[in-house]
């Protein structure tokens, strides 16, 4: 294990001192040095998340796909421009620059009215003993404010004209999860760091809870009829019961989407009375014709077209004009 | 794994006092927890946990405990100076980020790199005189040998501050170049070394009035000091470059060797002997070992996620007559 995180350690610090860190030097951008190694730590991640995806998840899809082959497989191409943008750092570090002033703002000005992350080590301290235990506390947590944040997109009409682009794909793959409006990926992020901060994990917790959730995300969008078996299926999110949350809405089954949110750990579903476990294949997508409209675009029209879907939800009177004309 | 090495530790502590005196505390900022190594086995004895983003440690004037300034929880934790185990909490320091007692052991100064002030407090009780806040991420301090005035650099906006410790206020706030981070008071308490590391080189400066009289080239990255104990040569990481420099003082500064040292050498300590160099390597997770003899790097051991202080523990009878020196560590941003 150790041969494994030297390796790994040198790779990153080979990168960042033969490369970032003289760029950061010669442009006068030391202030940047610290997050720039932590950068090259989050690129090396997303390679292997994609890795992980085309590789290792794919050959389920090929060897026992739920949908087989098709003409809608050519709406899978934009997804996969998702999956590279998010996984190698190009979105994330544009959100990172946006909401790292305010969440640095935001986290001085609750500390210095002398408010500390409550460090759940603090209460229990036999956690602090088991470094799997904490990670996985900290990851409950994370991923119950991730369900919440969840059921807010689909609650509210401006942020579901956000997260519309998410289901609007009818062609559910492995590289669905990453298919997200920027500014929705921003206010999810800015929501979960500002909890992670409050609740206490640690940047190293975050990194590796936000991969391994991530991947698990999107193995549970992989075109496969598989399940982790009864207990399974309630421990852990898998393809079949996240699939009932993109299914198409019907008149007998309204709203189905209203189900099954969990990221992760279905608990939250079930204690909630969100979730629903049946073994029905339901076609995926959105019965929105207008969000349906964003198959068949590419990466920069879709971040166009719903972004102005949000402006008009977001103030109505906009909406009206623009149906009168 | 942890409770394991623990007991180990317990054991080797009861055996012999000799075990006392032959540890090293490495602060892993990114782990919250701290690692105690042994300096004769080099290796890893124990690895505990400690707040959230330690990054510098200081002797308290007494000799008796070590402070771990716990950025993130706002709190100093104090460990025994001889077997390393927690002993108290001191709440309410504010991103106690670097840490320095003033050689006189009468004032604790902090500098609040991410909430930016410099807090000035009576060591006694830890009884807050004064704050001052200050744009520019205030980074690294050094105090003068009578312990009047404390001197500070913003890192951020390139410039030194100095503070006068009884009232608490600004002397002067002058440029002295980019990134300004370690800064060290040289014996003849007239000149200060400042390292620039948004620069590849240091500059001294006139304790008087912060102006800057020469500059000496080291390596990129110049980052922080440590004192080799002879009051004449001075050891500085520059982390960009990936080296130690040795420095001599006693007239013009100039670089005298240099020590290849990869993962952005940060923080520094001396064995007691005097014959070792301790680094810590941020970005390898890892502590460089230096012979100071021949200035070869000699040994890494392994230990957290982005290592930063390091702190010889000593027996009392070692510590206690030694004097105290502002800031146990060469930080860097964290």
């Amino acid at each position: 294990m150790r041969d494994l995180i030297d390796l790994w350690v040198n790779v990153q610090a080979w990168l960042f001192e033969t490369l970032v860190s003289q760029v950061l030097f010669h442009f006068g951008l030391m202030a940047w040095y610290e997050p720039g190694y932590s950068a090259v730590e989050f690129v090396m991640l997303g390679l292997v998340q994609i890795a992980v995806i085309a590789i290792g998840m794919r050959f389920f899809e090929r060897r026992w796909p739920l949908e087989k082959s098709g003409e809608d497989d050519r709406l899978i191409m934009v997804d996969r421009v998702y999956t590279v943008l998010n996984k190698l750092g190009i979105v994330p570090l544009a959100i990172f620059i946006l909401t790292y002033p305010v969440v640095q703002e935001i986290e001085l000005t609750v500390r210095t009215w002398g408010y500390m992350p409550p460090r759940l080590e603090r209460l229990l301290p036999w956690i602090g003993d088991n470094d799997l235990l904490s990670f996985l506390v900290y990851f409950v947590l994370y991923d119950f404010a991730a369900y919440w944040l969840h059921r807010g997109q689909h609650a509210f009409g401006w942020w579901w004209a956000l997260h519309s682009l998410h289901h609007s794909q009818r062609r559910m793959t492995v590289w669905t999860d990453d298919r997200n409006h920027v500014f929705d990926d921003l206010i999810v992020t800015l929501a979960l760091v500002l909890f992670s901060q409050f609740v206490g994990v640690q940047p190293g917790e975050y990194v590796v809870i936000l991969m391994v959730g991530r991947l698990i995300e999107s193995w549970s969008h992989a075109n496969v009829d598989m399940s982790f078996g009864w207990l399974g299926e309630r421990l852990l999110v898998g393809p079949r019961f996240h699939r009932l949350h993109h299914a198409l809405s019907t008149p007998t089954e309204r709203h189905i989407q209203d189900h099954n949110f969990a990221p992760v750990f279905p608990i939250w579903d079930i204690l909630f009375g969100t979730a629903i476990y049946d073994e029905k294949h339901r076609p995926t997508g959105v019965d929105d014709a207008t969000a349906d409209r964003d198959n068949g675009r590419g990466w920069i029209a879709q971040q166009v077209t719903v972004f102005g879907r949000f402006v008009r939800a977001l103030v109505p009177k906009l909406s009206r004009r623009a149906s009168a004309r | 794994m942890n409770r394991l090495s623990f007991a180990a530790l317990a054991l080797s502590l009861v055996v012999g006092g000799t075990a006392r005196a032959d540890s090293v505390i490495i602060l892993n900022s990114e782990e919250a927890s701290y690692s105690i190594l042994s300096r004769s086995t080099r290796t890893e004895v124990v690895r505990l946990p400690v707040g959230r983003e330690p990054h510098h440690l200081i002797l308290s004037p007494d000799g008796k405990e070590v402070l771990i300034g716990s950025t993130a929880t706002n709190e100093l934790l104090s460990l025994d100076i001889k077997t390393g185990e927690r002993k108290r909490v001191v709440k309410d320091i504010l991103d106690p980020y670097h840490l320095g007692f003033s050689p006189d052991g009468k004032w604790f100064v902090t500098a609040a790199y991410r909430l930016d002030h410099v807090d000035i407090y009576h060591a006694d009780g830890f009884k807050l005189a004064g704050r001052i806040f200050i744009d520019g991420l205030p980074s690294h301090m050094a105090f003068d040998a009578e312990s009047k005035t404390v001197f500070v650099t913003l890192q951020q906006s390139g410039r030194l501050a100095a503070f006068d410790l009884a009232t608490q206020a600004l002397k002067w706030n002058v440029p002295v170049g980019n990134a300004p981070a370690g800064v060290v008071m040289l014996p003849d308490d007239k000149r200060l070394l400042v390292a620039l590391t948004g620069e590849d080189n240091i500059v001294v400066v006139d304790a008087k009035d912060g102006a800057v009289k020469s500059s000496l080239q080291t390596g990129k990255g110049a980052h922080n000091f440590w004192p080799k104990g002879d009051g004449r040569h001075y050891f500085l990481s520059n982390r960009v470059e990936g080296t130690v420099s040795l420095i001599e003082t006693k007239d013009e500064p100039k670089v005298v060797g240099t020590v290849r040292i990869p993962g952005g050498p940060d923080c520094m300590d001396i064995t007691p002997d005097g014959k070792e160099l301790w680094v810590t390597q941020r970005f390898l997770r890892r502590v460089a070992i230096v012979d100071i003899e021949t200035l070869k790097l000699v040994a890494s051991i392994p230990v957290g996620k982005s290592p930063h202080g390091v702190f010889m523990l000593k027996s009392t009878a070692t510590v206690a007559g030694a004097p105290v020196r502002a800031a146990s560590t060469a930080g860097e941003r964290r």
